[in-house]
């Protein structure tokens, strides 16, 4: 397909858009998915398809399609949708050719070699570690990997290939004597470096420990989230705040916040396309525009909202590299890369006399997005007591404003997970409101 | 080694059309075309799965299928997986499109939307958008077994949502409606007033208190009690999960898990948007009670699963091309003698929790979250105070024996639901129903 790029170019043109962009996107993968112990299935996956973007006088079309025989009339939608609509004053232009960083540890020959032999001794692998655990299985799970290759091309000099491999772990597991307990563990990267066996055995330890729960009293007291917990909240409430284009439709509770301080001063918040083998690393973002760091919040401080190239456009500033796009059937819009954050590390549990211990969380995706208030049920929670994990919680909701946590944040682990883009040690908050 | 007894294939042709609209603004408008196939094969006990896009060679996708699966086979060999056997579908009554919205101007939909979000639009409205999406699917199923059959089905909707604000606090109203029709959905539902109920909600809920949490008797609307019943129950019944070893409804068919009063089904027949007239296994669709009078009664099948456990298969689905897993269509909890006001006056004292902000379900431990979009507390039988940020969590057995009233006031919504990475059209629904006692969360 990628050979159609330049004259899809030079059709949209020829069709009357004054401007006009391709993106191409490939994408193969290989997965062995388990079910109750066993390896049940093998998949084989190849994506491809485009997406075509045409400009008339600032109003956009976009149409896309994975079948080759039909990217003319897709170009020709592309081009009579843009004719349907307004002109928008506020369009600039696509992004132009600039110069690229280089990035590293975001191809593993390794992964695009990879043959479903070795994805099911792997997958075999995750199985043991979780088996490796006594009364315990493993009701399902998936190893995967994957390649991809994409590119960019526009009528102001924008061409780019990038390609990348990443590889994916993930197991759920339950017990099977005593008490139901359920946990699970996971682990993304672009090479192949995942421990699969530590992947199944640190689940099932978590699913044992967290067996015979107490119930707690309700109470405001020291919370400490672990990476997993504290990305699903941060994801739902934070992310959509930082959004130029919230911020600019007036639906952020930064609006105006810009150099105030937000946060306890230890925290740095940091967007960056450029990590070294981050999940959202390339050397542009994908409407063309060279990937950079951005620092969001810097020592409490706020700094930064994060652009697209038309959001930038708006507000007479640069893009910050951030015009994501779900897949080739959409247009670009703001999404962040990794989102770093960073707080002072220490032994974060010995250092807390009370509190509760929070592993996961379910139901973050129903939180407030623009005021940041969320109320989620915690899942293999603990108490703490006297520096110590103590004993395992039985039912708990947690409840509060991301805002508000900002503040309060004390403590941090040396723990720091990759939670797909979101960077981030366990987080140690203070005065959480929990309902047991 | 096993040869492969078993392949087939979902052969799908689809066209979709989106229209976003922000504070008035056309945001974007957005058409694809997309073509491909999912192959599946079966090997021993090892399924391999493929998928193959564009103008695909139907040949080649059914052969790497294959070999996957005999590949998967040899290296991991396992007991041999048998699949329920079924009858060639027979078509009955499907959805049709009075008006395709394929004839309708885009100008036209351009202009309606406008039109929707303009009544969204009041004092302390800060921002709206709207969506409006139409989608039509052609769907070719081909087996190993010589089953033959295919259906095309139109789906369309729109969704409305509307921030309100004040001192520094937002809130959010939504609406949406999605069918299996065409255009003539906007004729079934009056839009405009749904908009400027979204509007109303958001600017309402700025003044609403936050609920202080704790175990109180609580009364749901119908659609928050359609979450229920899909998410807490809907999903522990999906028989993959049950043979996963991860639901708490396993090992429990004939058993009283619920008050007498409660029932729940799930039904692919119903003209609503979880429709579908044959699963992605070609197998016709029905309707199955999950359960009756408080007994389980039945899990949801696949081929795969009903031969392992009993049952009738025809609820497995895909997202796309995607592998089929076990989902529910149309889910709810049927029609029971109560009303209301009988509800109001048997709790006294308690919270009536309206709307959906989405919830999640722990299926295995049987523990579910979901958030109210408004609650109101109930003082002396009465309706008085608007509450915001309501979350109901619990345990699915226990609410289950708690539901004290069932209304008659059934009332299906429509939505997504998430599964196994896959998105699939669905509904659920529910009458009133008043629990005895849940875990109300707030601030």
């Amino acid at each position: 397909m990628f050979e159609h790029a330049q004259k899809a170019i030079e059709l949209a043109e020829k069709l009357g858009a004054d401007e006009a962009e391709v993106y191409i996107s490939y994408n193969h993968s290989i997965s062995a998915d388990i079910r109750k112990n066993t390896i049940e299935s093998a998949k084989e996956n190849v994506s491809q398809g485009i997406g075509i973007r045409s400009i008339i006088n600032g109003a956009v079309g976009f149409a896309s399609t994975n079948n080759v025989s039909r990217i003319e009339d897709v170009i020709n939608i592309s081009v009579s949708s843009a004719k349907v609509r307004d002109s928008d004053p506020e369009w600039t232009s696509l992004p132009s050719n600039a110069k690229y960083p280089a990035v590293s540890g975001t191809y593993d020959k390794r992964i695009s070699d990879i043959g479903l032999d070795d994805c099911i001794g792997l997958t075999g692998k995750m199985i043991e570690g979780a088996l490796s655990v006594p009364d315990v299985n493993t009701t399902s799970g998936s190893f995967s990997t994957s390649y991809n290759k994409h590119l960019i091309m526009n009528t102001n000099g924008v061409e780019i290939v990038d390609e990348g491999t990443g590889v994916s772990g993930f197991v759920d597991v339950i017990t099977t004597k005593g008490d139901i307990s359920t946990a699970y563990d996971f682990e993304v990267s672009r090479s192949l470096d995942i421990d699969v066996f530590g992947i199944g055995a640190s689940a099932s330890s978590l699913a044992i420990r967290s067996q015979n729960g107490i119930s707690i009293e309700p109470k405001k007291t020291n919370v400490i989230l672990h990476p997993f917990a504290f990305s699903d909240i941060f994801e739902n409430t934070f992310e959509p705040s930082i959004d130029a284009d919230n911020m600019q439709k007036e639906r952020s509770s930064l609006i105006g916040k810009k150099e105030e301080t937000i946060a306890t001063p230890n925290l740095n918040i940091i967007d960056d396309g450029l990590l070294e083998g981050g999940i959202e690393t390339s050397i542009s973002d994908e409407e063309g525009t060279p990937s950079q760091r951005t620092q969001i919040i810097e020592n409490g401080i706020f700094k930064s909202f994060l652009y697209d190239n038309y959001t930038a456009g708006k507000d007479n500033t640069s893009s910050t590299g951030n015009g994501m796009r779900h897949s080739y059937v959409s247009s670009p819009s703001v999404g962040p890369r990794n989102l770093i954050v960073e707080y002072p590390s220490s032994d974060v549990i010995a250092g807390t006399d009370e509190g509760v211990f929070i592993n996961t969380v379910i139901g973050a995706h129903t939180a407030n997005a623009i005021s940041g208030d969320f109320s989620v049920e915690a899942r293999n929670a603990f108490t703490i007591k006297d520096g110590q994990i103590d004993k395992p919680i039985k039912s708990l909701m947690l409840s509060g404003n991301i805002f508000e946590m900002l503040n309060k944040v004390t403590g941090a682990g040396s723990d720091v997970r990759k939670v797909g883009g979101t960077v981030v040690p366990s987080l140690r908050i203070s005065e959480m409101s929990i309902v047991g | 080694m096993s040869e492969v007894g078993f392949y087939d294939v979902r052969m799908i042709d689809a066209t979709s059309t989106s229209i976003v609209l922000d504070n008035g603004n056309i945001e974007e408008i957005s058409v694809n075309y997309s073509k491909g196939c999912g192959a599946r094969a079966l090997c021993g006990g090892s399924w391999g799965f493929t998928t193959a896009e564009g103008e695909f060679d139907l040949k080649a996708a059914i052969d790497s299928a294959s070999e996957l699966a005999a590949q998967m086979n040899s290296i991991s060999p396992k007991d041999e997986v048998k699949l329920k056997p079924v009858e060639k579908p027979v078509i009955k009554s499907i959805p049709t499109a009075k008006i395709d919205p394929a004839d309708v101007p885009i100008e036209e939909k351009v202009q309606l939307l406008k039109d929707i979000e303009d009544h969204a639009k009041m004092d302390g409205v800060s921002s709206t958008s709207a969506v409006y999406s139409e989608a039509s699917v052609k769907v070719h199923y081909i087996s190993s077994e010589g089953i033959d059959c295919e259906y095309s089905l139109i789906r369309t909707g729109f969704a409305i949502s509307a921030v309100a604000t004040e001192n520094g606090s937002y809130q959010v109203g939504r609406e949406s409606r999605f069918g299996v029709c065409g255009f003539e959905l906007f004729e079934k539902n009056d839009a405009l007033a749904l908009a400027r109920s979204a509007g109303e909600t958001a600017v309402e809920l700025l003044g609403a208190e936050q609920a202080k949490g704790g175990t109180l008797p609580v009364i749901l609307d119908p659609e928050l009690a359609g979450v229920f019943a899909h998410e807490a129950v809907g999903h522990a019944s999906e028989a993959d999960l049950v043979l996963e070893g991860s639901s708490i409804l396993a090992d429990r068919l004939g058993e009283q898990i619920a008050s007498p009063l409660v029932n729940i089904i799930d039904d692919p027949t119903l003209h609503e948007y979880g429709y579908y007239p044959f699963d992605s296994e070609g197998v016709m669709s029905s309707k199955t009670t999950i359960i009756k009078d408080g007994v389980l009664n039945s899990y949801l099948h696949s081929r795969e699963t009903a031969q392992a456990l009993g049952g009738t298969p025809g609820n497995s689905r895909a997202q796309g091309y995607s592998e089929p897993v076990v989902r529910m269509s149309n889910t709810y909890i049927d029609n029971g003698d109560s009303n209301f006001d009988e509800m109001l006056e048997e709790i006294g004292n308690g919270m009536y929790l309206t709307g959906s902000r989405g919830g999640q379900v722990n299926t295995g431990e049987g523990i579910f979250q979901f958030n109210a979009e408004k609650g109101y507390l109930i003082e002396n039988g009465e309706v008085t105070r608007l509450l915001r940020d309501v979350s109901l969590s619990g345990k699915t057995l226990e609410i289950l024996n708690n539901v004290a009233l069932v209304g008659n006031d059934l009332k299906m919504h429509s939505g997504r639901c998430g599964k196994s990475g896959q998105l699939a059209p669905v509904s659920d629904g529910s009458p009133h129903i008043s629990i005895s006692k849940a875990l109300v969360g707030g601030v």
